[in-house]
């Protein structure tokens, strides 16, 4: 009887020691403490804003239904496109209806964000919930770089974008095509252009020789999504945003008008109309084997190897001619922008804080994160060293691994969107500029206007505080190139 | 109780029940303006902290905005081109559709459903039209060419506007045809008879007959078009968003971008009273030459 009531008494002690030792979580990953302290709120339901599109297909049709699954708390994906979600943010925030609990934000973003107060600093929570030892797994450039503000966790990187070159190596590598390169520029063609220099002389060959069956390359030259290829070549090219003394703005210097006289240039030996291309014109051109080479996002290379576009929600995708003629490379200029991405985060207004902290936290984790970026209908990019060197994810398709170790080269040498206050309003006077670009107008008169709507921005943010932001962001060692 | 009193406790109860609905439309017209007037006299953004009193200086800056007066510009560019094309077409169309032709019922139908369908609709399907890569209209223009013909529409500063009307008059000039087409059918015949018996030929009889027959319904017309071309926003924002750069940007689509997109609410509000005084004077001076406010 004694022996049994010690056995009672000494598993209640390892029972309460248990509990005491449970917030360090020791041996388990975090996916399994966030699923263990979620449950206790099983029959809640937390909302998350997501990107509309085959992004949020993610939570509804993985994530979602499986956090439910082991948590029993419902997810509610409210769907924004990308163009309005810092809008909606701001919005709910200001309007405080607790109606979004989590939430995908653009690293760019994030110190508006948090100056307006919108997001939840998410440090007592990465602690609360063990979390520190697996964001130490995520690629330096997107962990250190896109995830605190002022030295705090507000979002927790959780898409690797980066630009990527994708070229074909049929083309490229065809003898009469190097044989006419090597006759016209003197030198062997380079397999793949390392530099714009190389690139547009290749390019332009290709469309020579083929006449335009394929063409050398087609770009994105939609605005939207151009400005950020600006962003990239403009400081590959030696550009410098402001004058870190005066903050007068400098994307008028003779870099930005060589990009934009370059880009005016290249189009004559592209596909008619390139203008008008986006992600999707580009990505049908690239499928289709209209074109030889282009730059865009990360899924370019998985869905141009017939990655998943069976899957149904891919079935707009044009069904891709050149699966196993592709190779991958880092961008002329060798550092691409890390363009976009996403980190999630918890509103500030959430009346679900924890709940929706533990779901990020799943969602982010090693166990749960690796097979979202394998998700072939979602648009989640490799970001942890894990990612990029994933046996399963190698398998996938023939040439992964060199998609893969191109993706961690770029990660390595990727260089940042730029982060200061009020960055959406520097973005819109760069849209608007490639916009006229395309209507003709001249490149030099443009960037001018350019950089005085900047300084405009920069008098009505304050000169100190945004000298004090773009201070913060330029010493980050993946502002810039760094200096050969 | 005597006469005088009589009449002044009839006027205090007539007061008395009407100053409900006074008061309601006091609220619901005056209110906002208002309030947009308190807000653009401030410095609110939704990223900015500071809301301070700003006094007139979001107004000084809108003087100065060359962007605001180019879309003000194009604004009325695009209300002086589409409104009488709109009127002429949509008169011819009415005018048409007098005669007895066999299946009116049916054309007509046909010809009014551009007018019901949403116009960002209208603008993504006419954008998918003048696509250069796979829409149809620069195909057909390639097969009568017989070569290929890349037209951006959207992007070329020469096509932009022409791309932006013919979806904006396709889309409600059947609008106007409908207003006309019943007031022609309410027109009495025997007014153009015996036109025609005195000699008047078919211009002399519309011009002289017919048109001020069916003026009020023209005026009134070309005013609630007129009204809908001056807040234009979708079919262009669907078509080229306001660009290339800036060209086609609209007053609606400039209060858009500044309001919801650059988060400027205080200055959107000073546009938005802008606009607000410039229409009311605009409206009041259209409705007096006309003679209807009378």
């Amino acid at each position: 009887m004694m022996q049994r009531r010690r056995f009672f008494e000494a598993t209640a002690m390892a029972g309460a020691l248990a509990a005491l030792a449970r917030p360090s979580f020791a041996a388990e990953s975090a996916a399994k403490k966030a699923v263990e302290a979620a449950k206790q709120y099983a029959g809640t339901e937390i909302s998350i804003v997501w990107e509309a599109g085959l992004q949020a297909l993610d939570p509804l049709n993985f994530s979602g239904p499986l956090w439910e699954k082991e948590t029993g708390i419902k997810v509610k994906v409210v769907e924004v496109p990308t163009s309005e979600m810092f809008t909606k943010i701001l919005q709910e925030h200001r309007a405080g209806t607790g109606a979004y609990d989590a939430l995908n934000v653009i690293p760019a973003w994030m110190p508006d964000l948090v100056r307006a107060g919108a997001l939840e600093q998410l440090d007592e929570y990465v602690d609360k919930y063990g979390y520190r030892d697996e964001l130490q797994d995520i690629a330096p450039v997107y962990r250190d770089n896109q995830m605190t503000v002022d030295g705090k966790i507000y979002g927790l990187p959780d898409d690797g974008d980066v630009f990527i070159m994708y070229y074909r190596t049929d083309i490229l590598g065809d003898p009469e095509i190097q044989e006419a390169f090597k006759a016209k520029h003197g030198y062997d063609l380079p397999v793949p252009p390392k530099t714009w220099k190389e690139f547009d002389e290749v390019g332009a060959l290709i469309t020579e020789v083929t006449g335009g069956k394929p063409y050398g390359a087609a770009f994105i030259r939609d605005p939207a999504q151009g400005q950020f290829m600006f962003q990239e070549r403009f400081r590959n090219e030696g550009g410098i945003f402001f004058d870190a003394e005066t903050m007068k703005a400098q994307v008028n210097s003779p870099a930005g008008v060589k990009v934009f006289s370059d880009w005016v240039a290249e189009n004559k030996w592209m596909p008619p109309g390139v203008e008008t291309f986006g992600f999707v014109e580009n990505l049908a051109a690239f499928l289709q084997g209209d074109t030889a080479m282009t730059l865009s996002w990360p899924p370019y290379g998985r869905w141009a190897a017939g990655y998943g576009t069976d899957e149904a929600a891919l079935n707009w995708v044009p069904k891709s001619t050149i699966a196993g003629k592709v190779g991958y490379a880092v961008t002329p200029g060798g550092h691409p922008q890390l363009a976009s991405g996403f980190a999630l985060s918890v509103s500030a207004s959430s009346a679900n804080k924890e709940a929706a902290y533990l779901f990020i936290q799943w969602l982010n984790s090693r166990d749960i994160s690796i097979q979202r970026v394998q998700l072939p209908f979602a648009l989640r990019d490799p970001f942890r060293e894990g990612h990029f060197t994933s046996e399963e994810y190698k398998s996938r398709w023939p040439e992964a691994p060199q998609y893969l170790a191109a993706l961690q080269e770029a990660a390595n040498t990727g260089i940042l969107d730029l982060s200061i206050l009020q960055t959406d309003r520097y973005e819109e006077a760069i849209r608007q500029g490639i916009s006229r670009l395309w209507s003709g107008e001249d490149p030099q008169a443009i960037l001018d206007d350019v950089a005085a709507q900047w300084d405009a921005v920069t008098e009505r943010v304050g000169v100190d505080r945004q000298k004090a932001a773009y201070a913060d962001w330029a010493s980050k060692p993946n502002a810039y190139p760094p200096k050969a | 109780m005597t006469q005088p009193n009589v009449h002044r406790h009839d006027r205090r109860f007539g007061y008395a029940m009407i100053a409900p609905a006074v008061a309601i439309i006091l609220f619901i017209g005056l209110f906002p303006l208002i309030w947009t007037l308190l807000v653009s006299v401030q410095n609110i953004s939704m990223i900015d902290e500071d809301t301070s009193f700003q006094g007139l200086l979001n107004y000084q800056r809108l003087m100065s905005d060359t962007r605001f007066w180019e879309a003000l510009g194009h604004t009325l560019m695009f209300t002086a081109v589409a409104l009488p094309l709109e009127l002429i077409l949509g008169l011819a169309l009415a005018l048409l559709f007098l005669e007895e032709l066999p299946g009116r019922p049916v054309f007509v139908a046909l010809l009014v459903l551009p007018t019901v369908i949403s116009p960002i609709v209208a603008g993504a399907a006419w954008r998918l039209l003048f696509d250069n890569r796979f829409g149809p209209i620069n195909q057909v223009i390639s097969w009568m060419a017989g070569e290929p013909v890349t037209i951006l529409w959207l992007n070329d500063p020469n096509f932009v506007y022409a791309a932006i009307l013919i979806a904006e008059v396709w889309q409600w000039t059947p609008f106007m045809f409908l207003l006309l087409f019943a007031s022609l059918t309410n027109v009495d015949p025997s007014l153009s008879e015996a036109a025609r018996i005195d000699g008047a030929g078919f211009w002399r009889t519309l011009w002289s007959i017919i048109l001020p027959v069916i003026r009020p319904v023209i005026v009134i017309a070309l005013l609630i078009r007129g009204l809908d071309l001056f807040r234009i926003f979708d079919v262009i924002w669907a078509l080229t968003k306001g660009g290339p750069g800036t060209r086609t940007e609209t007053i609606s689509i400039y209060a858009y971008v500044q309001g919801f997109q650059q988060f400027e609410t205080s200055y959107t509000a000073a546009m938005a009273f802008v606009i607000i005084v410039i229409l009311t004077v605009l409206v009041m001076a259209a409705l007096k030459r006309v003679e209807i406010a009378r």
